[in-house]
């Protein structure tokens, strides 16, 4: 058990050190303090000019009026409009894929509720997907189109997040175009040419060959799919996306072949949006604040892996009642990660909603699925690429508006008062995750027959359908499986047209609202200090936080926790 | 006696309510009624016939009257001001 | 003046709480009127509730067959512990209104329906009712009438007894002309004499009636902060709704069916219905304890202003100091020696009925001066803002008593010296905290008056207390420097302000407001009207004029500008109040899942989450929703009282609500369901 608590804790001591140097490249690349410019000569200032000229390119190109500053509604329509002229170039590539070069294999265009559920899922950054990469796209889809939306998504979120600090700490939100061109150019994609160097070192591939036919020991022929993939693989674990090349994902040999590509892609996953709360800290002047509700997610962040890590190593009872012996249990894991590895990442992809899996997460146990499962529900729990963080400050809001009367002072935070429009604003995001994930749940449930196809009966067929749509809206991707959702089902319609509402829903109306609230907020007048402000940057406040969090989080989705995971470790372990 | 609450009792106890209120209300208890025609089979099917008929017209209105408030407490949270 | 202590002051007599009982329940039932029961979302909800369980209590399998024994009388249960639930939360919200409602009615009785005699264009006078007098109209009102509308005195003289809305029983001589003694109030009574009075209030719009329906809560309109308070309950709400809604066709795939009846159950305990039924009752509270001060608010939204003022400003005199500085001693300059500035001092004040000018009188007295002056051939010098001298003419001789540089300037120009000493002595007394003032024969300045500033007992505390809620005071005077740093010194004033006319108050709350602060001040004066308005909470003094009152966002009755700290406590109370019971009713959810979800979902081998070890599943639902009725009248004091507020900062008193509000709710529900539940296991109920 030490060995793998071991290998847990070595996997997390980097991210103490990468966030607040990734927080603190955060705030230059986005201009914290637009005075602070890189003034030794360095390989830095070369590399610095090397992305202003791009990025110039870029401006000059698309008409970009870089000095531009935008509202909250600009800001807005900015995403929507971009967002959905790549999700119309992306569906028209994958539907037209037969056609189109780079398609080795001969792949047929997808149905058309796969094409559209696969580009949803991929500009949402969601990545969930309902059918095995090497088997439906081709190379030119899956680099070209999805490839494309990995960098854009990620890089869309990131600026949704940025705005949202902008806007808090009272300046204006900027530039959505810019914004979106600076994190590909100065974040995501010098950051993935490193992963994908170093996953290449890890042995993972990066070829444009068909796939390889060989021949195994007893003489049968065996086709073994390559393709692009390490590149692939290193922006789907930095951006958050977790939308594998392969059908297994980084359970894949090709996508994760060892421990080494593992803890880079584990810390790939966490590192972005843990270093955007240290971003938070220098963007407020207030670094305290920031490393106190880094400690905060952390907290929630060790818990949750004991739990789950805990339910693995206990093993199943079932079984070790039959063999005898207790053992960890290896149901639907990668021998070569191990019950903790597996279990942290479990962990880590549904906290930060990446989404992609290195085992099974259906065979977890009843504990790893109820912390997936609520990680799922709070979306904080490192959260997704910007939107975790601003999801973040959105409960630190409702939290300063609980306490803030309590101690007899309309609430503030960052000496901006709460009122009824941030209340409003704070509440959408609230009510948008229950809304999207438990009503399609219970449509879905109501015709198990007709609409879910769902492989287990039973409490645990809840806890699929649940985490299917929980996964949906946001914005994670992984799943339980064990649901007939890809297209050639009959059910396969209905949970690709009703997850990506799921998804929509879950992506645009939080960022809608993020971005006017941030905007709302920008615009307030500060009110100094005084002993009679409630801090926000002490010990007392972060704990109520957390448990403002829990409780929240916890009275929402418990009757559904109780007759899913929970229901069914009472089951298992017979209580 | 066992249900002495069919569809029809209800619509006579929903004339009565309307005679208290005004029109509007009148034509919104219409409305639900309407939708409940087509809802009610839809709960009807749902549940495998494991209810009879009356019970599906019921569960069709309280379905609806689910809907109504849930509509309201969005009104509450987007104008407050008016409560 | 006779001062009486402020308890005895209460200008409403003791409401009789039976009759306000029976008025309060009978309202409750009034309330449940759909058209008023919507205003209230949390609770409309629990309305609806009712109707469903009484519907399924009639007839137990509407929605459904259910099976289990005693099913319509577990329904029936449920329906009226539903009932009783609304009800209350009307009873805490009648109750409130009913407090001010006496209050108000108090206040009515003084206001009978008058005639008045309006005089007409052409001088003559006719009787009308006091209800069909306009703004502008001239009534002339006689020894013995009741004044029939709010005005100002534009001629006569008269004492007037207010002790009807200010419960000061000396009657308050009235004339025209002076500020304040000008503006009379209707429904107080003239004793003596007679008054032209100019009405600058339409019947109903008047003082009284304003405080009527502020009181009665007629005018409540939502406080911003009450409105996001709303909007957050009706996001819980509707969280739960979906929550609840849906949960029934995953109970059903989980074969784990749950009636209806105990889905709006269970509902009902989640939504956040103590804060809901509650909410209103502490508005209308916060109000009636404003009035209870004897403080009229224009608004709800005034008090709550209070609770955020970060800079109070204080005018010195009246506030912080004693009204009334008093002669101390005198201090020769130059050859002169102290009777003879004892006896000049006497000569300057004959004529001065201030009493600082009587104390001066007194003070020579003692010293030996005598009365040389005759009054019916001298002449006495009013003190003018301008001249800031005042004094006496006797025989062509001047004698002048005035601050120290006005009198400088008067023996300059009559070609007289200063002599060496004179700034010491002004030095000596402003730095003892007084106000010199130097006295004069003509051209010969004989010495310098210290008069004393008494520093109001227990004002350090008070400011101390502000300091400690992040609350900076800032006192204003027409002192000197030396003088004003001294008493703000003694008193614990942040800063001060010396020398200052009424144009540096705004000035002083602009430059607060433009550092994003909120600015509160006191005043009474017309040419405090301006910087009233512009504070974020302006207290008019009811001895100010009409001007003031009008600028102001409250009016205190008492005209005693240190209860500006009082309406400070009363605001932060309100939003604590408030505060503290939302996060009471969310914290008490965590309990209510405990005792209700093993109890439904026992079939779904869950029961051991019933850590309460509670009797039954139909007895942990009742008892669950028991609590939360219950919980309801057992927090009407709280809510009424409000939350005692210590002043202490913002973290330790997080720290102490918290625990109290937070941590309490969490724990006290599982004392209470599972006491309750033992109740109704044995009473056999389920």
């Amino acid at each position: 058990m030490w060995q793998g608590l071991f290998q847990i804790a070595l996997t997390l001591l980097p991210i103490g050190i990468i966030t607040p140097i990734l927080g603190k490249y955060l705030a230059v690349v986005f201009e914290a303090d637009p005075s602070t410019r890189l003034r030794s000569k360095s390989v830095l200032t070369w590399l610095d000019s090397v992305f202003s000229h791009s990025e110039r390119a870029i401006y000059r190109f698309s008409q970009i009026d870089r000095d531009q500053v935008m509202t909250g509604w600009q800001y807005a329509r900015a995403i929507f409009a971009s967002n959905i002229v790549m999700g119309i170039f992306v569906f028209i590539l994958l539907i037209t894929q037969a056609g189109l070069p780079f398609n080795s294999t001969g792949l047929i265009a997808p149905t058309w509720d796969t094409a559209l559920h696969t580009t949803i899922s991929f500009l949402t950054n969601t990545d969930q997907q309902h059918y095995s990469g090497e088997t439906t796209f081709s190379y030119a889809s899956q680099v070209l189109g999805l490839g494309f939306l990995l960098f854009t998504s990620a890089a869309t979120g990131l600026a949704v997040g940025i705005a949202f600090i902008r806007g808090l700490t009272g300046r204006s939100l900027g530039n959505f175009y810019v914004d979106l061109t600076r994190g590909i150019i100065r974040v995501l994609l010098p950051l993935s040419i490193v992963i994908a160097l170093l996953f290449l070192i890890g042995g993972v591939p990066e070829t444009l060959d068909p796939p390889i036919t060989a021949t195994t020991l007893d003489g049968a022929t065996q086709i073994i799919a390559v393709g692009p993939v390490a590149h692939f693989e290193s922006i789907k674990q930095l951006g958050e996306n977790g939308g594998g090349f392969f059908g297994a994902n980084s359970a894949h040999p090709f996508e994760n072949p060892n421990s080494f590509t593992n803890l880079i892609a584990t810390i790939a996953m966490i590192s972005i949006p843990a270093a955007l709360i240290h971003t938070y800290g220098i963007f407020a002047g207030n670094t305290r604040q920031s490393w106190l509700i880094f400690g905060m997610v952390f907290g929630f962040f060790i818990i949750s892996i004991g739990i789950a890590a805990m339910g693995e190593y206990g093993g199943n009872p079932l079984i070790n009642a039959q063999l005898g012996s207790s053992q960890p249990n290896l149901e639907g894991k990668e021998v070569r990660f191990g019950w903790a590895q597996t279990a942290l990442w479990a962990v880590a992809t549904t906290g930060t909603m990446c989404g992609a899996v290195n085992g099974m997460l259906d065979s977890f146990m009843p504990a790893g699925g109820l912390v997936t499962l609520f990680n799922l529900f709070l979306q904080i729990i490192w959260g997704g690429q910007g939107t975790g963080t601003a999801y973040l400050f959105v409960y630190l809001i409702l939290a300063v508006f609980l306490t803030g009367l309590m101690v007899g002072r309309t609430p503030e935070f960052l000496g901006r008062k709460i009122e009824k429009p941030e209340i409003i604003l704070a509440s959408v995001v609230l009510l948008v995750h229950p809304i999207a994930v438990l009503i399609p749940s219970a449509i879905t449930l109501a015709f198990p027959e007709t609409l879910s196809g769902i492989s287990n009966a039973g409490f645990h067929g809840i806890s699929q359908v649940v985490y299917e749509y929980a996964s949906a809206s946001a914005n994670n991707g992984s799943g339980l499986e064990g649901l007939a959702d890809s297209a050639p089902a009959a059910t396969g319609l209905w949970w690709n047209l009703s997850a990506s509402m799921s998804m929509l829903f879950g992506r645009y109306v939080p960022i809608l609202a993020l971005l006017l609230l941030a905007d709302g907020m920008s615009r307030k007048q500060p009110v100094p200090m005084t002993t009679g402000t409630l801090r926000t940057d002490t010990v007392l406040f972060t704990s109520v936080t957390a448990g403002v969090i829990l409780v929240l989080g916890a009275l929402s989705f418990f009757p559904i926790l109780a007759l899913g995971p929970i229901a069914e470790a009472f089951q298992i372990h017979n209580l | 006696m066992k249900h002495i609450l069919s569809p029809t009792v209800i619509e006579d106890l929903s004339a009565i309510a309307t005679k208290l209120h005004d029109r509007k209300s009148t034509r919104y208890l219409l409305w639900s009624f309407a939708i409940n025609l087509i809802l009610a089979p839809v709960v009807y099917a749902a549940t495998g016939g494991t209810i009879s008929r009356e019970q599906s017209y019921a569960l069709g209105i309280l379905g609806i009257v689910t809907v109504a408030l849930s509509l309201y407490l969005f009104l509450v949270i987007f104008q407050p001001e008016k409560f | 003046m006779t001062s009486i202590p402020r308890s005895q002051r209460k200008h409403t007599p003791k409401a009789k709480s039976k009759g306000m009982l029976a008025r309060a329940i009978k309202q409750s039932f009034v309330k449940l009127d759909p058209r008023i029961a919507i205003k209230n979302p949390v609770m409309f909800l629990v309305w609806i509730g009712t109707i469903i369980t009484a519907l399924m209590t009639i007839d137990p399998n509407i929605f459904g067959t259910v099976v289990g024994r005693d099913v319509r009388l577990f329904n029936g249960l449920i329906c009226g512990i539903l009932f009783a639930t609304v009800l209350f939360a009307n009873f805490a919200e009648a109750f409130a209104e009913g407090r001010g409602k006496a209050q108000a009615d108090a206040l009515r009785a003084t206001k009978s329906d008058t005639s008045a005699r309006k005089v007409l264009a052409d001088g003559s006078i006719s009787e009308i009712s006091s209800t069909s007098l306009r703004k502008g109209d001239i009534v002339k009102v006689i020894a013995g009438d009741m004044i029939p509308a709010d005005g100002e005195v534009t001629s006569g003289e008269a004492a007037v007894d207010e002790s009807a809305i200010t419960g000061e029983s000396a009657p308050v001589l009235k004339q025209p002309g002076t500020d304040i003694a000008s503006s009379v109030t209707g429904g107080t009574r003239i004793l003596s004499d007679e008054l032209l009075i100019r009405v600058t209030a339409d019947p109903g719009k008047g003082f009284i009636d304003r405080m009527i329906s502020l009181v009665e809560g007629a005018d409540r309109s939502k406080t911003p902060n009450e409105i996001a308070l709303t909007v957050l309950l009706a996001v819980l709400t509707q969280v739960f709704l979906i929550v609840i809604a849906t949960l029934s066709p995953v109970a059903n795939y989980a074969k784990t069916p749950v009636s209806i009846a105990v889905l709006v159950a269970l509902l009902v305990a989640l939504i956040p219905t103590t804060i809901g039924g509650l909410l209103s009752a502490i508005g209308i509270a916060g109000m009636d304890r404003v009035a209870q001060f004897n403080v009229i608010a224009t608004s709800g939204r005034a008090v709550e202003a209070c609770g955020d003022i970060n800079t109070l400003v204080l005018d010195k005199t009246g506030t912080i100091t004693l009204g009334n500085r008093l002669a101390e001693e005198f201090i020769p300059i130059g050859s002169h020696d102290l009777a003879s500035v004892a006896q000049i001092a006497l000569n300057s004040s004959v004529f001065d009925e201030t009493p600082e000018g009587k104390s001066i009188v007194l003070l020579a007295h003692k010293l030996g001066a005598v009365d040389q002056v005759d009054q019916t051939t001298a002449a006495g010098i009013e003190f003018s803002a301008r001249t800031r001298m005042s004094g006496t003419d006797v025989d062509g001789i001047e004698i002048r008593k005035g601050a120290v540089d006005a009198v400088k300037g008067f023996v300059r120009s009559r070609r007289g010296q200063i002599p060496l000493d004179l700034d010491q002595a002004y030095e000596r007394v402003s730095r003892l905290g007084g106000t010199p003032l130097a006295v004069c024969q003509g051209d010969d300045i004989y010495g310098v008056i210290y008069l004393k500033d008494i520093i109001k007992p227990g004002i350090r505390e008070r400011f101390d207390q502000m300091r400690q809620m992040g609350i900076r005071t800032v006192m204003l005077t027409g002192d000197n420097r030396i003088t004003a740093s001294v008493i703000a010194a003694e008193a614990g004033v942040d800063d001060f302000i010396a020398e200052a006319t009424p144009e540096d108050k705004i000035e002083v709350i602009r430059a607060e407001q433009a550092l994003g602060k909120l600015v509160a001040m006191t005043g009474d004066g017309t040419n405090d009207a301006p910087a009233l308005a512009q504070a974020n909470v302006g207290v008019a003094m009811n001895s100010g004029t009409q001007a003031a009152k009008e600028a102001a966002n409250m009016v205190d009755l008492d005209s005693d500008p240190t209860k500006l700290i009082d309406i400070v406590t009363i605001g932060k109370q309100l939003l604590i109040t408030r505060g503290a019971l939302t996060t009471f009713s969310i914290a008490n959810d965590v309990a209510k899942y405990f005792a209700i979800l093993p109890a439904i979902f026992a079939s779904a081998g869950i029961g051991s989450l019933n850590v309460m070890g509670l009797a039954s599943a139909q007895s942990a639902i009742l008892s669950a929703l028991i609590y939360n009725a219950l919980i309801i009248p057992a927090l009407i004091p709280l809510a009424l009282k409000g939350v005692k507020f210590r002043p202490l900062s913002a973290e330790q008193l997080l720290q102490r609500n918290i625990f109290i509000y937070g941590l309490g709710g969490v724990i006290a529900p599982f004392i209470a369901i599972k006491a309750i539940d033992l109740l109704v296991a044995a009473v056999g109920l389920a």
